[in-house]
């Protein structure tokens, strides 16, 4: 199976490339020649890393969560997996290009990188350990991705705003439907964080002899998890708009990025296991 | 093709001789036994208030422009107009020009929408009329696919190019459900009720008009089945609207600053879309600063209608192709029409030979003999010819190769002498 992972570390990328490409190239051309092509093109990429993923996990006996190239693979196969979700769910096509930019990026320092890791601690080989990050990834793919759209919705309101009229008007769909698409992968990527953490709080005391409470990567994953929960819930209480929303989002994922960057850099922690 | 035609449009004459000679249905409907009667064996007349065109296959060779320009004027008389203001079109000039008006290339609005369809009514006047034969029958179907093949395949007729419609696409780019959204029309003038029918046509679930004169915004609301707000309160409801859009022939502003401010806090800030197609304008600009307010005036969505227009100038190229193409086809087929003379010719050349040499022998044999001699000849000439001439005639009424059935075409009339032969009876018979 070795030589089927390596072929697949090099195919990936340009794969991903390749869908994106179609993305650039649909996106700039009014007549979407490609409008059902590139989605079967994201799905054979999607079907392609799932078969990369899995057979790393069976290869090396466990889950490709244990340092952060792994982690970039499994973040780019979920950014890509929660987008062909979103454009299957709402059938909004159009967006793609900005949301498997994030894809390319991360397979290609993930393929350059990688390294075929069998000896690992055993805590890398629980199986919640797994639930655990991949719910976390999938999480932050979400809040990204809705981020994402965020800053598409306010482009397209200035533009608008400012009467020009261009490609991005042209393209883009409706300043409620990115909303919309921004709200529910926010609420997904919520869902997702929250079961995370729950794993994580069940989980973690009885797999960590020196778990604290009060370790910064749990507090500041606790702290964007309650600023988005609130935010969540003054949006369907309050019945918040537009471009209200949207600046909430994007402030909720800069604090997320930063809080993660911050603990993670700065912070000594149990949380770590590299 | 002995298709003539002559077309007065936007390029040949200005609006009030194209205003003056445009024909009702019922003037098409009268004008066509006379020129039945003085030019065309079978043809068609349309007239929009950008063009009237008439074309037809004429009765006799010496007919020509003149006549038809003269028919139509001496059925209508036109003040001030002169025979530079038609332009004149014959054979394929008639088809390619046809062709063209068809796929709204040729219409002051390029790509405009609507021509197709009066080109079929014009097609269907002729139909009821006893005015359309096989010929013309041919060529209505080759426009008509023109037609649809142009809107089909090149983008020729997409993006809004009025104003009005402009103001549509960008009220669809903020709102991603405009059938549940509510609309306010201010001003049932021309302007006011095209916005309106683009919102009703749309599905706007819910659309107001109001108008300074009560009876007008009474006779739009009846047209679209809207309702409508009283002039005097229509600030008081601002709020209750999604889309604003403004059309009045005021001086001044009806709308200010304050009155959007205060719209705004009743909406709790929810979007709304106000346009002012109005000149000079209805609502003051600076509604533009406020958050969630989508301001837009005529020079700005002039820039969308001219940006559309030059999109479909740059379809013309892939829409002259088309027509390019449907010429080759409507041309090929008229070449297959040669077919049957030709059949015809071949068997009277058999049945001429078969009577040559029955005659040489009449004498030689018994009466019963030279009936059997007879009958035999007959079958013979029969079988002999029946595959080819079952194979030319399923080719040409098949229509897929078109090609295939001119070159049997020639090389039955070449192998034969055929032409030779037609030409010596025809000076036989003169």
């Amino acid at each position: 199976m070795l030589p089927a992972i390596h072929a697949l570390n090099i195919i990936l990328p340009f794969l991903y490339l390749a869908t994106f490409g179609i993305y650039v190239y649909d996106f700039m051309n009014e007549k979407a020649a490609f409008s059902n092509a590139k989605r079967v093109f994201l799905f054979v990429t999607l079907l392609l890393h799932v078969f990369y993923l899995l057979a790393r996990t069976i290869e090396f006996n466990h889950p490709p969560i244990t340092n952060k190239f792994e982690i970039f693979t499994v973040l780019a196969f979920a950014i890509g997996f929660s987008y062909f979700l979103l454009e299957l769910l709402t059938d909004v096509r159009g967006t793609g290009l900005f949301i498997i930019l994030f894809s390319v990026l991360f397979q290609i320092v993930s393929s350059l990188f990688i390294e075929d890791l069998i000896e690992v601690k055993e805590i890398l080989r629980n199986r919640l350990l797994g639930m655990h990050v991949i719910s976390a990834l999938l999480g932050y793919s979400g809040i990204t991705i809705s981020a994402v759209y965020g800053l598409l919705f306010l482009i397209l309101y200035k533009e608008i705003k400012l009467s020009k009229f261009g490609l991005i008007f042209n393209r883009l769909p409706s300043l409620e439907t990115l909303e919309r698409l921004s709200f529910i992968s926010l609420l997904i990527g919520f869902i997702l964080l929250t079961i995370s953490i729950t794993i994580g709080i069940i989980w973690l005391p009885s797999a960590f002899p020196n778990f604290s409470y009060l370790d910064p990567k749990l507090l500041s994953t606790g702290v964007v998890w309650i600023i988005y929960g609130a935010g969540i819930v003054t949006k369907l209480s309050a019945r918040w708009y537009g471009k209200k929303v949207i600046m909430f989002s994007l402030v909720g994922f800069t604090l997320a990025m930063l809080s993660l960057m911050l603990s993670n850099i700065i912070a000594e922690s149990f949380h770590s296991f590299t | 093709m002995n298709l003539i035609g002559i077309s007065l449009n936007h390029n040949t004459a200005p609006i009030e001789i194209r205003e003056a000679l445009h024909l009702s249905k019922n003037e098409i409907v009268e004008l066509i036994p006379k020129l039945k009667e003085e030019v065309y064996l079978e043809g068609f007349v349309l007239s929009t208030c950008n063009r009237t065109e008439i074309f037809g296959i004429p009765k006799e060779p010496g007919i020509d422009y003149k006549d038809v320009i003269g028919a139509l004027l001496e059925f209508k008389p036109v003040k001030g107009i002169s025979p530079d203001n038609f332009l004149m079109y014959f054979s394929c000039g008639a088809v390619k020009h046809i062709f063209s008006v068809a796929t709204g290339i040729d219409s002051l609005i390029i790509g405009d929408s609507q021509i197709l369809g009066q080109v079929r009514e014009a097609f269907d006047i002729s139909e009821d009329m006893d005015f359309a034969g096989p010929m013309l029958r041919r060529l209505f179907d080759n426009t008509l696919k023109v037609g649809k093949r142009a809107i089909r395949e090149t983008l020729i007729g997409e993006g809004a190019v009025t104003v009005s419609y402009a103001a549509i696409q960008v009220v669809e780019k903020i709102f991603a459900n405009i059938d549940r959204k509510s609309a306010l029309v201010i001003g049932a003038g021309e302007t006011g009720e095209l916005a309106a029918i683009h919102l009703r046509d749309k599905g706007v679930e819910k659309i107001s008009i109001t108008n300074r004169t009560l009876a007008r915004a009474e006779e739009l609301a009846a047209k679209i089945h809207s309702d409508i707000t009283p002039y005097e309160y229509f600030k008081e409801h601002l709020h209750n609207f999604d889309i604003v859009i403004s059309a009045t022939s005021s001086p001044d502003f009806i709308i200010d600053k304050k009155d959007i401010q205060a719209m705004m806090k009743k909406r709790r800030g929810t979007p709304v879309v106000l346009m002012d197609i109005a000149i000079p304008r209805d609502i003051d600009p600076e509604a533009a600063k406020i958050d969630n307010v989508f301001y837009h005036d005529i020079d700005s969505l002039k820039v969308i209608v001219d940006q559309n227009l030059n999109k479909r100038k740059k379809e013309i190229p892939a829409v002259e192709k088309i027509v390019k193409d449907e010429m080759v086809a409507l041309f090929s087929w008229y070449n297959t029409l040669d077919v049957v003379p030709a059949i015809r010719s071949v068997r009277d050349f058999f049945e001429e030979i078969k009577d040559d040499e029955l005659k040489k022998i009449k004498h030689k044999v018994t009466e019963e003999d030279y009936a059997k001699l007879e009958d035999m000849s007959r079958r013979l000439i029969g079988r002999l010819l029946h595959n080819p001439t079952i194979k030319l005639k399923e080719l040409a009424e098949s229509g897929t190769d078109f090609q295939k059935v001119i070159s049997y075409t020639m090389i039955l009339k070449d192998l034969y002498n055929l032409e030779k032969i037609e030409e010596d009876s025809h000076k036989k018979t003169a």
